[in-house]
């Protein structure tokens, strides 16, 4: 196999540098955080976000375990329609099935593909705040043994 | 040997990237084997209605073989009992994105996913020891899910996976345990099915085979269509699953940057496309249409979330055509990364920046395209592809 004249990682690290610039100067400019002067500080939030978004598995964070205890905290997706009424309950639910679900579909699909945006973000904050509970937790490791 | 490749719909006319895969490998294959196809009468990918008539019919170019009169691939098809319930299937599918279905919900998701081919199955359960092996595509279809236990020790599977909800569910770990070797499109499917499959089990890395595009192509076909030069290529199903909402928002923001290549979208469309002056959506194209574009375009774009493997990229490449990819997609990235032929990007900042460096910087995009060619001739051609499915069958 030949060496590849064009490396995609030499190109890729060449655009990311110029988009992480651009990045850091658009939000100086909106009014970011003054912190961001320093383009070393920013290039730390950015990694440390972008691992959280790029390499975490959003499916497996510790938060959600934790804050699954007296409260539901996912957003419900999907829709499930029971009864608790014996008899009567059979022919409410029938008539919400056959009658009510078809007219108000509409409704629930719209509303339904904005509850997944909102679970995808709710999983990515959930990623970010543990990257940031990990990187707190490394650094007081590391204090403690110096 | 006796092969039969089972797969949920199959036609000369259906493009999905999984059915035309089997097609492609089974009209290979049978240069050397008898190959039936098994599949249903389905041709609609959403509702499974019956469209082609049952029984055995042949399809396909593959000449006929000493001592038969027809030519092309025998295919068995089998009536679809039940059609597609989409409102059950997508509130089940939300239950195990969600991680909450239980193990029968999970077996359920299946039988709903369909298509729902009990007649598929028992022709599996009756006929499968007649074949000395039998390919399966594509894990998440009923008749693969179902069918695929029925034959397990001569079963190969394909399993066309992608890293989304359905393949981290826990009945998967007995279904990818069964079968007797792997057909795999990546190494990143690999990784992610291989993990869960019992150690040793046989299996390749095969991709899929593509012949070389001819030297000269035919421009002409472009002429009455009014494109703009430059223009960058969309090829392949215009839908927000494939990620195109998304490309349309970050091409619509990368244009009012004051840019004027025009973003062709070919392909049919199941999403509305925004009437822009610099978006150009031409619906489905014929292969004439699609190899000119594919000469003549600046770069293509695949900003698919899921992929197995993207032909399409392979088949751009294959006109030394560099690429952009959704980096999200770990296939689209290892792939370009790989065959160093292209760019990748994550947001849509970082998507404005990759598609102006590629068309900015005209010799090393042209270089990167011949690069990702290199890259096809090296692993993507047929002897090899075939090849290496030999041998897996040899191994099991």
């Amino acid at each position: 196999m030949t060496e590849a004249k064009v490396r995609v990682d030499a190109v890729m690290g060449e655009i990311e540098r110029d988009v992480r610039a651009r990045l850091r100067r658009h939000l100086l400019k909106k009014g970011g955080a003054a912190d961001y002067q320093d383009e070393e500080i920013f290039a730390a939030v950015h990694a440390l976000l972008a691992r959280a978004i790029d390499a975490r598995n959003l499916d497996a964070t510790l938060l959600p375990e934790l804050v699954d205890g007296d409260i539901d905290w996912r957003l419900q997706t999907h829709l499930t329609l029971t009864t608790h009424r014996p008899g009567v309950g059979r022919f409410i639910l029938f008539a919400k099935k056959k009658l009510l679900l078809p007219l108000t579909r509409w409704l629930f699909e719209y509303s339904q593909d904005n509850f997944r945006r909102q679970d995808h973000l709710n999983r990515i904050l959930f990623a970010c705040i543990e990257e940031l509970a990990l990187e707190n937790a490394r650094l007081r490791r590391d204090l403690q043994r110096q | 040997m006796k092969l039969a490749c089972v797969v949920h719909r199959f036609g000369a006319d259906i493009a999905g990237g999984s059915e035309g895969h089997c097609r492609l490998i089974a009209e290979h294959l049978a240069a050397q084997h008898d190959v039936t196809i098994l599949t249903t009468c389905a041709k609609d990918h959403i509702t499974w209605s019956n469209h082609y008539p049952a029984g055995e019919s042949r399809v396909g170019l593959v000449p006929p073989k000493r001592g038969e009169r027809e030519g092309g691939l025998r295919v068995l098809r089998f009536r679809v009992a039940r059609e597609r319930d989409m409102r059950r299937f997508m509130d089940l599918s939300d239950l195990v994105a969600a991680d909450r279905a239980t193990a029968e919900e999970q077996e359920h998701w299946f039988r709903e996913n369909g298509p729902d081919a009990p007649e598929l199955l028992a022709h599996l359960r009756q006929h499968g020891a007649e074949y000395d092996r039998v390919l399966f595509w594509a894990y998440r279809y009923a008749e693969v899910y179902f069918g695929l236990p029925l034959v397990g020790e001569r079963a190969i599977l394909v399993p066309t996976a992608e890293e989304d909800p359905l393949i981290h569910v826990d009945m998967l770990d007995r279904f990818f345990a069964q079968p007797k070797g792997f057909l795999f499109l990546t190494p990143e499917e690999e990784a992610l099915v291989a993990a869960r499959a019992p150690a040793g089990t046989p299996s390749a890395v095969i991709g899929s085979g593509l012949d070389p595009a001819p030297a000269a192509v035919d421009l002409s076909p472009l002429d009455p269509l009014g494109l703009v030069d430059p223009f960058v290529l969309y090829l392949g199903r215009v839908d927000p699953n494939k990620g195109c909402a998304a490309l349309i928002r970050h091409f619509v923001r990368y244009v009012e940057t004051g840019k004027t290549v025009q973003l062709v979208m070919a392909g049919p469309a199941s999403m509305p496309i925004p009437d822009h002056p610099l978006i150009r959506p031409l619906g489905f194209v014929d292969d004439g249409v699609r190899e000119a574009l594919l000469r003549k375009a600046r770069a293509l774009i695949m900003p698919s979330p899921y992929e197995s493997l993207s032909m399409v990229l392979l088949e751009a490449w294959n006109h030394g055509l560099p690429a952009l990819v959704n980096a999200r997609c770990k296939v689209l990235r290892g792939q370009v990364e790989r065959a160093n032929g292209g760019l990748h990007y994550g947001n849509a900042v970082e998507f404005i920046a990759g598609l102006d460096y590629l068309l900015e910087h005209r010799e090393v995009a042209q270089q990167l395209g011949r690069q990702g060619l290199a890259y096809v001739d090296r692993e993507y051609r047929w002897p090899t592809v075939v090849g290496k499915i030999e041998a897996l069958l040899a191994r099991t």
